[in-house]
């Protein structure tokens, strides 16, 4: 870097402050950085000690003291990977890393959206060797790993969905059945075939929404047992199971409707069954 | 005779029959995707690692291959430490960078690899010839299609950009010498190798004597640890990973799939048997009056009891048929979707076909069938004969 020259020193003064500078700069206090928690607890950091940080092992490095340990951010694109962190002042790292008046990205605060589509234009017009893109894009392209396991889990939801219809379907055909007997009492003394069939779809439609209810209970159990243990796997802030009242309904009504689907099946089948046969004669 | 009656047992309601069968198909489908998720992985990315023979990999210290930007600096004399080892056969240096190739008002962006042909290990030449002299260049079709050439062409391709100048910079012309198949890449990832010295010229000085993996073949019955061990004293300023060592950190990384692959191969089971449960003791206590009578007239307690693991048999073996294909099909499409996650070859399976996966669910399914018959054999086995046969006279 070429001196700086201060038009308002004499040639003696420039050397006493050239001095003093030199000076300054062998007592300046070490700059400081800020480490993730991970790393401090792995290395045993805390605030205020002072460590070398180097771009290679074994090279020379900057001694610097721990100013800050951070909490990890809740970042998608970083779960997996579980690197450490070390923030640094920008100048600093670029002159420990040797890179130059380089950096790999800028983040552009604008007013507003219309101006953020301004700007993006403007700088992708003028653009040589670089690409300005809206933060909801970066997001979207850094949560792919997420996306491709919502995908994987939405398929397995079908599966699950598809099992537990059939075991509905079993349980509520075989409920029904073990009342063949009372139903054909019942048949006997003179309720309707409509009565009976209504009584029975009622009786599936109980049982599933007290099912349902049960279910949104142990799922809401198993929600925060999924977050707890996967938070501190990951040693992340991210919610990895999140209810919402549309899973909610989603699964509510879908149970339902495969209970009265389930109910009326089984109904129909033994009020279409003369009475007489249902009792074994 | 026992099987008869069973068969008889099931027929007698069709309807419920199928239904079970129809949910132990999807619950076995289920659990075998599971036993080839939670092994399939491994499995996978274990032949990968291993199809080009080379047993250790070294990256820069703290990181797996290409996992950063770092590179390795010193390259020509770690490698000169590398051959010189006895129990090295050949080492096959690779940088990573990135080739730029000018089309229209922009330009085609591709991943690249610096190698040495002879030795490399990252891409099968599906056509053309090696990059031999230091203005050839391989590309996979990705790269192909996007850059509109093909195997014969001249590219001019850069490494970078000079944002200040607005030049690219580390600019070649290269001739495509062939089209290959890049083993580490994602789906859909276009890349190029070159020679490495190529690679390293156009980077410019910071990557002249530089590289980002170095890959290590060992000689024929090495013990793999121990030359590992060697290695990394040898050479303290790189990690030396192993195969065990670069699975076990994708373990842990995708532990997430393993855990998940236990949690609903559990699930699986336990719907299987409580399916199979349920539908046996039912069947079981509106046939009581029927045990009885055979019971009376000299059945034995062991037949009954086989009759009724048989008939939780039949049900089990009746829905693992249909359930192998609809596995099959679901771990296919379940493959279909993971195939895209990010930062993994596309080269993995998640669910790797394995007849011993196969073997492990069969096996894991007929242990819960049994299971499932153990309550109904019971209590067919314990019931009163003479209160049975009054309560069925009453009937």
């Amino acid at each position: 870097m070429p001196a700086r020259r201060f038009p308002f020193l004499t040639p003696g003064s420039t050397m006493t402050a050239l001095v003093l500078a030199v000076l300054l700069q062998f007592t300046a206090p070490p700059r400081t950085i800020a480490v993730d928690a991970r790393l401090a607890a792995a290395a045993g950091l805390r605030v205020g000690d002072r460590v070398v940080v180097a771009a290679n092992p074994g090279a020379a490095g900057d001694t610097v003291v721990v100013g800050a340990i951070l909490a990890r951010r809740a970042d998608p694109s970083e779960i997996t990977r579980n690197a450490y962190q070390v923030r640094m002042h920008l100048d600093q790292l670029q002159s420990l890393i040797h890179y130059g008046d380089r950096v790999d990205r800028f983040a552009v605060a604008t007013r507003d959206s219309a101006a953020t589509q301004v700007a993006l234009r403007a700088i992708n017009d003028a653009a040589f060797g670089f690409q300005a893109w809206p933060s909801h894009e970066i997001a979207a392209e850094t949560s792919e790993t997420f996306r491709v396991v919502s995908r994987f889990h939405r398929a397995i939801g079908v599966i699950t969905i598809v099992a537990s219809a059939i075991f509905l379907l079993c349980i509520l055909l075989l409920r029904v059945d073990e009342r063949r007997r009372d139903i054909a009492a019942l048949r006997l003394i003179g309720l309707s075939r409509s009565t009976v069939l209504r009584s029975v779809v009622l009786e599936a439609a109980v049982v599933s929404v007290l099912g349902s209810a049960l279910g949104v209970l142990i799922g809401w159990g198993a929600s925060g047992l999924v977050n707890a243990y996967y938070q501190a796997f990951y040693d992340t802030p991210l919610r990895f199971s999140i209810i919402t009242t549309g899973i909610v309904l989603f699964a509510g009504v879908l149970s339902l409707l495969l209970g009265l689907a389930a109910g009326t099946l089984a109904a129909l089948r033994l009020v279409r069954t003369p009475p007489l046969t249902l009792l074994g004669r | 005779m026992r099987f008869t009656l069973a068969f008889a047992t099931l027929g007698r309601h069709r309807g419920r029959t199928v239904l079970a069968v129809l949910g132990v198909a999807v619950a076995f489908a289920m659990l075998l995707d599971m036993v080839m998720l939670s092994s399939g992985l491994r499995a996978s990315f274990r032949d990968l690692l291993l199809s080009r023979g080379f047993q250790l990999r070294l990256s820069p210290k703290g990181t797996l291959p290409f996992d950063t930007d770092a590179t390795i600096g010193g390259a020509a004399r770690m490698l000169a430490t590398l051959r010189a080892l006895p129990d090295v056969v050949a080492v096959s240096p690779v940088l990573g960078g990135q080739l730029h190739i000018p089309r229209g008002r922009g330009a085609v962006t591709s991943f690249a690899l610096g190698v040495e042909p002879g030795v490399q290990g990252d891409y099968e030449l599906l056509s053309g010839h090696d990059p031999r002299r230091p203005d050839e260049l391989v590309a996979n079709d990705e790269l192909l299609r996007a850059a509109g050439a093909a195997v014969g062409d001249t590219l001019t391709a850069a490494s970078g950009y000079d944002a200040q100048l607005r030049t690219m910079s580390g600019t070649r012309r290269l001739v495509i010498t062939g089209r290959a198949r890049f083993l580490y890449l994602s789906a859909g990832q276009s890349a190029a190798a070159v020679p490495l010295s190529t690679l390293q010229g156009m980077r410019g000085a910071d990557a002249a004597d530089a590289v980002s993996l170095i890959m290590v073949r060992l000689r024929r019955g090495t013990i793999v640890e121990a030359a590992r061990r060697r290695i990394q004293s040898a050479l303290p300023r790189v990690d030396v990973i192993s195969t065990s060592e670069a699975m076990a950190r994708v373990d842990q990384r995708l532990s997430y799939f393993r855990q998940l692959s236990y949690i609903l191969g559990a699930v699986s089971l336990v719907v299987g048997f409580l399916l199979v449960t349920t539908l046996v003791t039912v069947s079981v206590n509106e046939r009581l009056g029927e045990i009885a009578v055979m019971r009376a007239i000299g059945v034995s307690r062991a037949h009954v009891v086989e009759q009724v693991v048989l008939e939780s048999g039949a049900i089990v073996l009746g829905g693992a048929v249909p359930g192998l294909g609809l596995g099959l099909l679901t771990a296919r499409y379940l493959n279909h979707i993971l195939s895209s996650f990010p930062g993994l070859p596309a080269a993995i399976d998640f669910f790797l076909f394995q007849p011993r996966a196969v073997w492990a669910a069969l096996g894991l399914l007929a242990l819960c069938g049994v299971a499932a018959s153990l309550y109904p054999a019971w209590r067919a086995a314990v019931h009163p004969v003479a209160g049975a046969l009054r309560e069925e006279a009453i009937a």
